[in-house]
């Protein structure tokens, strides 16, 4: 009882660049959390679920908060808040489903704070960025004091706020690869209420259009909090990829989303329920991810 | 009591800002945790985690000894009263002695000159305990050989009603149909966003003041008084600004408060409690979940001829109100349809869950529920139209219940047809496509109800030589807008300007003793206390008026701070200088009293029979939803609410009250449960007890509130009330209207996505095995 | 472990020299040490935006930001809004006119909110006026008086006058 408490005692430290903040991890292994926006961790040292000695704070690392363009596609810098993920001219402009998905994330005063990267850091089951990201084929790079590497996103979540990442390792920015011609993506999640709530399963679909065949040349589907990590449902996949986007295809396709994912019954939600969930939202998604993915090539568009 | 004429006031009737909201716009309203006194401690409650125990040990040295803690205190620093509401069954004590009874009973407190140096003296008292088995549910808890929660209630029976009027069993021969439904209810907290929060001061002539955020401040003077076995002459209530309450442990005196007192008795340091908001929703109290059966018996032409109702109710670990909580859904049953018939019992046990109280319509949104929802049920049984078969049971004014409630005022009949056409029903229902619905609630409060001892409410008008007022009364503004419509009635009366009547927050020391602000009471009985007090005070001025203008008394006029000969504007003074002459002349001081009380006798508890309140105030609501089939999610696209408050003393607050209450019904209805396992509450947080937010409320364009005015003459400018009414019909409105879009009946809440989800696909599948066949 | 260390924070104007340990939050700092009590502790768990206030003109949480680093921002609370006595910010004015204002304990929180939605969005529908909101709770109004106030503050803002 008494559950929530003030927080619990740290040391504090404000690196100013990424090489600071890696020599200063690796100073520290094991001992200090890397804190981003801040609005998970807070809670759960609230809650007493974690007690790090040390918290490494980013928000003075300005490097580390960026979008733009990359290698023809998208990188966005791990720092990056919500807010800005919304309101990105250049995101919009490549894959408008992830303003949708940052825009959909709790309220104004949270996006103004949570970012990206702690999203995915946090590793935590209701997170609702990883999917939609792991549809895109994102990277994500990471960094030490021993030096940089890359990581499909798709192979970055372990377990239950547990990631590949090294105890020593940041993770610094996250890159979109180009986008296929007449693609389209899109992210549909459920909660109770019309805001605010923990999500009780999410689906993400991109969809890659073949305008002259008038079918679905590839795509790919990734599903929130149906697991303890996110999860790309790839037989689904393959039922869908070279075919039209019909109810049948749909029903099929989400039969076995909903086969590959691996809900659990918790107070929060019935796993019947969220079966129910993952079937209709993979519908969703995919019908809307392709009526995008057509419309655009219907204009002519990339 | 006189009756105005209506029209012409200066002020009542109009839409005056609340008389606060300039201070609390502006962050100045200081509510308790925004006090800080010189030398205050920091206080936190060490809680049971068990659901049921005995206390064989505490050993509090530890924490004693932590550098910062300056006082312990654990339940035998107490004198051991039990201290509570009602007399026959007083059951708290301000922290446990020999047992624990629900997951988060409080054990000991400590005081420290910060909340983390108490929180680690928590962690460091420790308490062994014995567990016991617990029982979780209210028909187990009933059953012989279940775990005993307390000594003197055999087989957890906290409280037990029956009542007949009439003949039921001959009711049910006589009726042409009958139908019968069980119900359930969840566990809903009252969800306010300020915390419980106080500052005990124990001083060294050995008084006692408590500054706390409490909308009953008297009835927390006595309980402290019995608990701490002091008498109450030593005590001193602060009322601070009220950040919601919507009654619960504002209503009464909780464990912080005497650990309060106590800690700063033996620190020598005043000591602040505020709790968490995860302390708030786990502990008690709660509205009572219930399991509910309803036998009605109609005439094939929908008039009611009888009904059975049967309660079981989970109370929780302890007996709060228990008694009346249990009375109410029976009488209420009696509200707003004609019922020659009624029988009732109820059950109220004792479980190792958090206990149940009063929560903005008690146990009244319940029984309505169940209600409204079957007389759904038996219109279309019978080919009969939803609307006609209210109309056709409405009550009129002048009846009276079987149970012996006196129909006053009573608009239910304009009710229900102001919301029928605010909300384009007649357009809307059965026209709507699939998954859309409309439907109706309807429900009766009562304007404050005489269920105790003392209830009458005193006000004292204080009239300054600058013409300004003092209001003094015993009634706290919970938000409701008591200090305003208060000070309008003393306004409107006296002739002068809203911003010339103080309203006092209420102070035990030199406020009128006052039951309190709760059942909807202070409007009509304070508000009346208050509209006599102004009236005795302009009776001393206009006296002394109409010497000077040699006229008689019942020619002066007040309005506008002028006092003059009604039509003879030569003949006129400011009231500010009548006030002068008055008090220099004359030597007067001009101060007005005036106490109201409803007259009745007391309900009698053991038949059920008696009028309990001087005012009802029926409603209806409408409530038009869509449904997504898919996922079952329910998106509340139009709320019209009609509401009887006799005459809207202000508009704007009246419409603030009842679309308010509105919404926490359609939180009740939709999304609002607190989950037990085992006695452990799940959810206690906002992110997972959720509340209606900006965006499940349906647009501007598709809300609407009509005040329905019957002007009752017994009401102050014939005002009932307007704050817990509306919250009562809504949730029979869903069910109804999700029945309408789904044609599926739903009987529990909350009408969770899931619920709705897994019932529609039964419904499609029985529709496809019938089709099939 | 060192415990408090120098923090400089500009609020409402006014520069604040203070030592104070990492592990408090922006909301307890303006509450406890800089007595601007204002800013209301409720939930503290980001779900009831009692404790909104601006920081370089962006809203949030009090509850969940580390007053260490909220150094080197211009932080705004209700006690800043108000340029003087009689002389309130015209959101203030609305919500008092419009009845959005009941038991008072969210007032802050989204009038905070609301200044700062406005700078960004001076001419909003209600559906933005509600979406910009959905980060605060309610229980006493049940919403349509605050909405009503802050399309009001709208207009008032820009010049349109009170009428609706």
């Amino acid at each position: 009882m008494g559950n929530f408490r003030r927080l619990p005692r740290f040391d504090y430290l404000a690196p100013q660049t990424i090489d600071e903040a890696c020599a200063v991890l690796a100073e520290r292994p094991g001992d200090a959390r890397l804190f981003a926006g801040g609005t998970d961790l807070l809670l759960q040292m609230r809650r007493r679920e974690i007690a790090p000695r040390a918290i490494i704070g980013l928000k003075g690392v300005a490097s580390l908060s960026f979008i733009r363009r990359q290698n023809g596609g998208v990188a966005i810098g791990a720092m990056t808040p919500f807010s800005a993920i919304e309101s990105s001219p250049l995101i919009g402009e490549k894959h408008d489903f992830l303003c949708e998905t940052a825009a959909g994330i709790g309220s104004p005063e949270l996006r103004s704070v949570a970012t990206v990267g702690g999203n995915l850091s946090g590793a935590l089951p209701c997170a609702d960025f990883p999917a939609p990201l792991i549809t895109l084929g994102a990277v994500v790079r990471l960094r030490s004091a021993r030096g940089e590497r890359s990581l499909a996103l798709e192979d970055f979540f372990r377990g239950f706020a547990e990631t590949a990442a090294a105890p020593d390792e940041i993770l610094i920015e996250i890159e979109l690869p180009s986008r296929p011609a007449c693609s389209a993506g899109a992210y549909l999640k459920f909660h109770d209420r019309h805001a605010m709530d923990m999500t009780t399963t999410g689906v993400a679909a991109f969809v890659t259009w073949d305008a002259e065949k008038r079918l679905v040349a590839d795509v790919r589907i990734a599903l929130s909090v149906s697991g303890p990590i996110p999860l790309r449902a790839k037989k689904a996949e393959a039922a869908l990829r070279g075919r039209q986007v019909t109810g049948e295809a749909l029903e099929e396709a989400a039969l076995l989303a909903c086969q590959e994912a691996k809900p659990r019954t918790s107070w929060r939600a019935s796993k019947e329920f969220r079966e129910e969930l993952i079937s209709v939202l993979t519908k969703r998604a995919l019908r809307r991810a392709g009526e995008k993915a057509q419309a655009a090539a219907e204009r002519g568009n990339a | 009591m006189s009756v105005e004429a209506q029209g012409d006031y200066a002020i009542i009737g109009t839409p005056v800002p609340k008389k606060d909201a300039w201070i609390k716009v502006t962050g100045e309203a200081k509510y308790a945790d925004d006090l800080f006194l010189a030398g205050m401690l920091h206080g936190k409650l060490l809680r049971s985690p068990h659901p049921h125990a005995k206390i064989s040990h505490i050993d509090a040295s530890r924490a004693e000894k932590l550098p910062g803690v300056r006082a312990v205190v654990t339940g035998k620093d107490f004198p051991g009263i039990k201290y509570g509401s009602m007399p026959r069954t007083r059951d708290y004590l301000p922290l446990a002695l020999d047992k624990v009874r629900y997951i988060g009973d409080e054990v000991a407190a400590v005081a420290a000159l910060d909340e983390e140096i108490a929180e680690e003296a928590l962690d460091l008292i420790r308490v062994d305990y014995e567990p016991l088995p617990a029982v979780f549910d209210a028909e187990e808890a009933m059953k012989p050989g279940a775990p005993q929660l307390h000594d003197r209630a055999a087989n957890n029976i906290s409280a037990e009603t029956a009542f007949q009027f009439g003949d039921v069993a001959k009711g049910f021969a006589e009726s042409d149909y009958l139908q019968e439904d069980f119900f359930e209810t969840q566990p809903i907290k009252q969800g306010m966003l300020e915390p419980h929060a106080c500052i005990g001061l124990w001083d060294a002539s050995d008084r006692i003041t408590l500054w706390a955020s409490k909308q009953s401040p008297y009835v927390v003077w006595k309980q402290l008084s019995m608990g701490l076995g002091i008498e109450t002459s030593r005590i001193r209530v602060i009322q601070t600004y009220v950040g919601g309450a919507f009654s619960g442990g504002k209503q009464e005196a909780m464990p912080m408060d005497f650990c309060a007192v106590l800690l700063s008795k033996k620190s020598g340091r005043p000591v602040k409690f505020v709790h968490t908001m995860d302390e708030v929703l786990t502990i008690g109290h709660l509205r009572h979940p219930m399991k509910i059966w309803l036998r009605t018996g109609v005439k094939k032409d929908g008039t009611l001829v009888a009904q059975h109702l049967k309660i079981i109710a989970d109370g929780g670990a302890y007996s709060s109100i228990g008694q009346l909580s249990m009375y109410l859904p029976g009488a209420m049953l009696n509200l707003p349809y004609r019922v020659p018939h009624v029988r009732y019992e109820a059950y109220r046990a004792y479980t190792n869950n958090g206990f149940c109280g009063a929560l903005r319509g008690h146990t009244i949104p319940q029984v309505c529920f169940a209600r409204d929802s079957q007389l759904d049920m038996i219109a279309e049984k019978l080919a009969l139209d939803p609307i006609d078969i209210r109309l056709r049971n409405a009550l009129r004014p002048g009846e009276i219940t079987p149970n012996g409630f006196r129909i006053g005022t009573f608009g239910f009949t304009e009710c229900v047809e102001k919301a029928l056409q605010a909300s384009g029903w007649k357009e809307k229902r059965g026209k709507l496509p699939r998954y859309r619905g409309i439907g109706m609630g309807c429900a009766s409060l009562v304007s404050g109800a005489r269920v105790m001892g003392h209830s009458a409410s005193t006000a004292q008008v204080n009239v300054h030589e600058d013409g300004t007022v003092a209001l003094v009364t015993g009634s706290t503004d919970v938000g409701q807008g008591a200090d305003t419509v208060l000070s309008m009635i003393a306004a409107e009366v006296l002739g002068v300007r809203m911003e010339d009547v103080r309203f006092a927050l209420v102070d035990t020391d030199t406020t009128p003793a006052d039951p309190g602000t709760f059942s909807s009471r202070v409007t009509f009985w304070t508000g009346n206390a208050v509209k006599l007090a102004a009236e005795d005070a302009r009776r001393q001025l206009a006296e002394v008026a109409a010497q000077k203008f040699d006229t008689d008394v019942k020619e002066i006029v007040f309005r506008d701070r002028q006092v003059y000969v009604r039509d003879d504007r030569q003949r006129q003074l400011g009231f500010e200088e009548l006030v002068r002459i008055a008090q220099h002349r004359q030597g007067k001081v001009i101060m007005g009293k005036g106490s109201y009380t409803s007259g009745e006798a007391l309900i009698d508890f053991r038949t059920g029979y008696g009028n309990m309140s001087p005012a009802y105030t029926p409603s209806a609501c409408v409530v038009e939803v869509e449904v997504d089939p898919q996922t079952g999610q329910v998106t509340v696209t139009g709320l019209w609410g009609a509401h009887d408050c006799g005459f809207p003393l202000n508009p704007m607050l009246v419409s603030g009250q009842v679309l308010g209450a509105t919404v926490m019904g359609i939180g009740q209805a939709l999304y609002e449960n607190l989950i037990r396992i085992d006695g452990k509450v799940m959810n206690p947080s906002f992110r997972d007890y959720k509340m209606p937010l900006t965006e499940d409320m349906p647009k501007l364009a598709n809300v609407g509130h009509v005040n329905v005015i019957t002007n009752d003459p017994s009401g102050p400018f014939g005002a009932k009330e307007a704050g817990e009414g509306a919250a009562a019909g809504v949730i029979a409105a869903l069910a109804n209207a999700l029945y309408d879009a789904t044609g599926v009946r739903f009987r529990s809440l909350p009408f969770s996505p899931d619920k709705i989800l897994f019932a529609l696909k039964e419904s499609d599948s029985k529709r496809e095995e019938r089709q099939a066949r | 472990m060192k415990h408090a260390s120098p923090i400089s924070l500009k609020v409402n104007g006014d520069d604040y020299e203070l030592s104070i340990p990492a592990w408090r939050t922006l909301l307890e700092v303006l509450r406890e040490d800089l007595n601007l009590t204002g800013t209301k502790r409720s939930c503290q768990e980001g779900q009831c935006g009692a404790c909104t206030v601006l920081l370089d003109g962006r809203p949030v949480y009090s509850c969940l930001f580390l007053a260490v680093e909220a150094q080197g921002k211009e932080i705004l609370t209700i006690e800043g809004l108000a340029r003087s006595a009689g002389a309130l910010d015209p959101i203030q004015k609305a919500f008092v006119e419009k009845g959005a204002v009941q038991c008072g304990f969210c007032t802050p929180g989204l009038v905070m909110a609301t200044k700062s939605f406005l700078a960004e969005n001076p001419n909003p529908s209600e559906e933005e006026v509600r979406r910009a909101m959905v980060g605060h709770l309610c229980r006493c109004t049940g919403y349509f008086q605050i909405i009503e106030a802050i399309l009001a503050a709208a207009r008032e803002r820009a010049g349109k006058g009170a009428q609706a």
